[in-house]
C-alpha cells in the first residue's frame, strides 16, 4: 500500500484544534455532563494523533494504543456517569457551581 | 487528491461539531454533536489506513459510550443551565489557558518537521497494515500483558459503577 496525500502534520493540526476545543469545554462549562463529553473529545483528539503517527512510521503499535485508550475511556465513562448520578441524587443538580463542600 | 478532499471535509465537520458540542445549551444536542465528531474522526481513521480502528470507533464510541451518555442525560432530565459558562474571572482565565495550550501544541506541530531526530515518513506501508488479522496478531503477542490488565480494569469499572449507582449508598 502506498502512503499518499495529506501529511501527518495536518492531522496533528486538527488533533491540536480538537484537543483545545475540548480543553475550553472542560474549563468554561458548568455542567458536569458536558465536561465529561469534553474529556471524551480530548481523548479522541489524542487518538487521531496516535493513528496519524502510526501511519507515518508504518508501525501498528499506535493503533494498538488507541485500543487501550478506548478501553480506559469506556471504564472512565461508566464510573464517571455513576458518580454524576450519585451526586445528582444528592444535590438535584449537575452544575459544578453547587459542588463546593470542600471549598467553604 | 481524493484523500485531500475527504480530509478537508472530515476535519471541518469534526471542528464544527466539536464547537457545537462545547457551546450548545441542551445536553442532548451536545451529545449528538459529539457523535458527529466521533463519526468524522472515524472517517479520518479510514483515510489513515486504520480501517479496523474506524469500525471500533463507530461500534464502541458512537454506539456504546454515547448511548450511555444519552441515557444518563435523559435520565437526569437536566434543564439547560441559565448561565452557560462559569461566571467571573474563571471564564476568561479558562479561555486564556486554552489559548496558551493551543499555541504550544501549534509550535510543536510546526517545528517537528525541521527536527533532525524525526525519521522520514514511511513511503510504502507493510502489507496488511490496519487489518483485523494484523491487529489481532500484535495485540495477542506483543501487547498481551496490557490487554489482560485492561480486562481487569474493565471489570473493576463495572463493579465500581454498580456500587456507585446503587441507591442505598447515594
Amino acid at each position: 500500500m502506498e502512503t499518499v496525500g495529506v501529511p501527518t502534520q495536518y492531522y496533528q493540526l486538527v488533533a491540536a484544534l480538537l484537543f483545545t476545543i475540548g480543553l475550553v469545554g472542560v474549563l468554561v462549562r458548568r455542567s458536569a455532563l458536558i465536561i465529561f463529553m469534553s474529556i471524551e473529545l480530548m481523548l479522541n483528539a489524542v487518538n487521531l494523533s496516535f493513528v496519524a503517527f502510526s501511519r507515518q512510521h508504518g508501525q501498528m503499535d499506535g493503533q494498538i494504543f488507541v485500543f487501550f485508550v478506548m478501553a480506559v475511556a469506556a471504564a472512565e465513562a461508566g464510573v464517571g456517569l455513576a458518580i454524576i448520578l450519585a451526586v445528582f441524587r444528592h444535590k438535584q443538580s449537575v452544575s459544578l457551581q453547587n459542588m463546593n463542600l470542600l471549598k467553604d | 487528491m481524493g484523500e485531500a478532499i475527504l480530509f478537508t471535509l472530515f476535519s471541518v465537520s469534526a471542528v464544527v461539531f466539536s464547537l457545537g458540542m462545547v457551546f450548545r445549551r441542551n445536553a442532548v444536542h451536545c451529545a449528538l454533536h459529539l457523535v458527529g465528531v466521533l463519526l468524522s474522526l472515524s472517517g479520518m481513521f479510514v483515510l489513515l489506513h486504520a480501517q479496523f480502528i474506524a469500525a471500533i470507533q463507530i461500534l464502541v464510541y458512537a454506539g456504546a459510550i454515547m448511548v450511555l451518555f444519552l441515557f444518563v442525560v435523559m435520565l437526569l432530565n437536566v434543564r439547560g443551565e441559565t448561565p452557560l459558562l462559569t461566571p467571573g474571572a474563571a471564564k476568561g482565565f479558562g479561555f486564556l489557558f486554552a489559548f496558551i495550550v493551543f499555541v504550544e501544541l501549534l509550535w510543536v506541530v510546526v517545528s517537528q518537521g525541521g527536527s533532525e531526530a524525526e525519521p522520514a515518513p514511511v513511503r510504502v506501508l507493510p502489507p496488511g497494515f490496519g487489518s483485523p488479522a494484523e491487529i489481532g496478531r500484535i495485540l495477542y503477542t506483543t501487547w498481551l500483558f496490557p490487554f489482560e490488565v485492561t480486562s481487569i480494569l474493565l471489570m473493576i469499572a463495572v463493579v465500581g459503577a454498580v456500587v456507585l449507582a446503587k441507591r442505598k449508598f447515594a
